[in-house]
């Protein structure tokens, strides 16, 4: 997860900054686990530092809230992913092709 | 595209299944964990879970070979250590759902009659179309068929069944969840190394398009077969219910829908349905155009 913008630039306040804690997200290295969790369909609010992986159907989650822009990094399938404002208004990831 | 490759390595396979959502697992359950005591004692459950068990096998069969026979036809080290890791995932399912079989009670010696007795011939059709392209070492072809139509349609069936059984037979929902992690990594792999490769090779689109259409058809008529056909069907649902209510269950849901109450047709409907439109997304986001496959 690698970002270093500090503020939001849509909204130009300082961006919310997240604990992580386990979910219990057991398919990635330990040191990792805090970083997903599963996904619980769709009627499942994400927050604003979670966005969903098109490839795998987990979520990511970040320290730091989300903005388009955010390359994110889904290691259940190993996707590298760019963070977008999808038509509904709501973050989506898009995938990079390697 | 060198770090990028270098996520495929053994080193983190090793880190997230074996030592991770596998540790102590037996067979991919936790040890001691039995097949429910009413499936066991009702010959109806038994048969029915033993002929969906080796639908499973047969698939899994397909993709060890599959994932197998594509490693030297793997133009980069990272794409050949991946598919030895996917290699070992496949044969660990051929073995885990082989193993559910014995547990349901199929004699060890009986296995290869039961496995041929049951195995549904459009899934074997399925699965000769994609073994064709990996003797061909067309490994674009393979790839596709492999990680993107096999893999794609496995994690919604293993999906559907796991939402089905997680709560009714934690054994077989364990063994079910450790299978969908794995898919989770061969899905990945097909869509992040083929997109780029196909990009470079638009020649290639209008036979790897015929292939989803053709692959499609099969697995259609495999869900058709399964749903449709499958003998004892009411008696299998009522008894289920059954189970659900001395256990105090909810009715299990997926795809916006009640697997207890619902009937087969919508049941094929909606798992079709749910993979059609994931392969649609999935070769969209990898350049192929979705070929509507015919309607057995």
């Amino acid at each position: 997860m690698k970002d270093l913008a500090l503020k939001n630039d849509e909204t130009a306040a300082p961006r919310a900054r997240f604990e992580l804690d386990d979910r219990g997200f057991d398919e990635v290295p330990k040191k990792y686990r805090k970083f997903y969790r599963r996904w619980d369909g769709p009627d499942d609010t994400l927050a604003p530092n979670e966005v969903l992986c098109p490839v795998c159907k987990i979520v990511i989650r970040s320290h730091r809230e989300l903005l388009p822009g955010d390359r994110v990094y889904c290691m259940a399938c190993m996707s590298r992913l760019t963070v977008v404002r999808g038509k509904a208004g709501r973050l989506e990831a898009v995938l990079e092709l390697g | 595209m060198t770090d990028f490759l270098r996520a495929y390595s053994i080193q983190q396979w090793l880190e997230s299944a074996p030592q991770g959502y596998l540790e102590d697992t037996q067979y991919g359950h936790a040890a001691g964990e039995k097949e429910p005591a009413p499936l066991m004692e009702n010959d109806a459950l038994r048969e029915q879970a033993i002929r969906s068990t080796v639908q499973l096998v047969v698939g899994e069969r397909c993709a060890l070979a599959a994932s197998s026979g594509l490693i030297n036809s793997a133009p980069d080290e990272g794409s050949k250590r991946f598919l030895a890791t996917q290699t070992l995932d496949e044969a660990r399912h051929v073995e885990v759902f082989t193993q559910r079989l014995v547990d349901l009670g199929v004699h060890r010696t009986k296995l290869e009659d039961v496995i041929r007795l049951h195995a549904n011939p459009n899934l074997v059709k399925f699965a000769e179309l994609l073994l064709e392209q990996v003797d061909k070492k067309d490994f674009i072809a393979g790839v596709v068929g492999q990680n993107v139509i096999l893999e794609g349609m496995a994690f919604h069936v293993f999906e559907m069944l796991h939402a089905a059984n997680k709560d009714l037979n934690p054994k077989f929902g364990h063994t079910l969840s450790g299978t969908i992690a794995d898919e989770r990594r061969h899905v990945g792999f097909g869509e992040n190394r083929i997109g780029s490769w196909i990009s470079q090779r638009p020649e290639r689109k209008g036979d790897i398009e015929r292939m989803q259409r053709e692959m499609s058809y099969y697995m259609l008529a495999t869900f058709a077969d399964a749903f449709r056909d499958a003998p004892d069907q009411e008696e299998v649902n009522r008894l289920r219910s059954n189970m659900r209510r001395d256990a105090g269950q909810e009715n299990p849901e997926w795809g916006g829908v009640d697997l207890a109450a619902s009937s087969p047709e919508e049941l094929e409907g909606v798992l079709a349905d749910t993979v059609l439109r994931e392969f649609k997304i999935r070769l969209e986001r990898i350049g192929v155009e979705y070929q509507t496959p015919l309607r057995p």
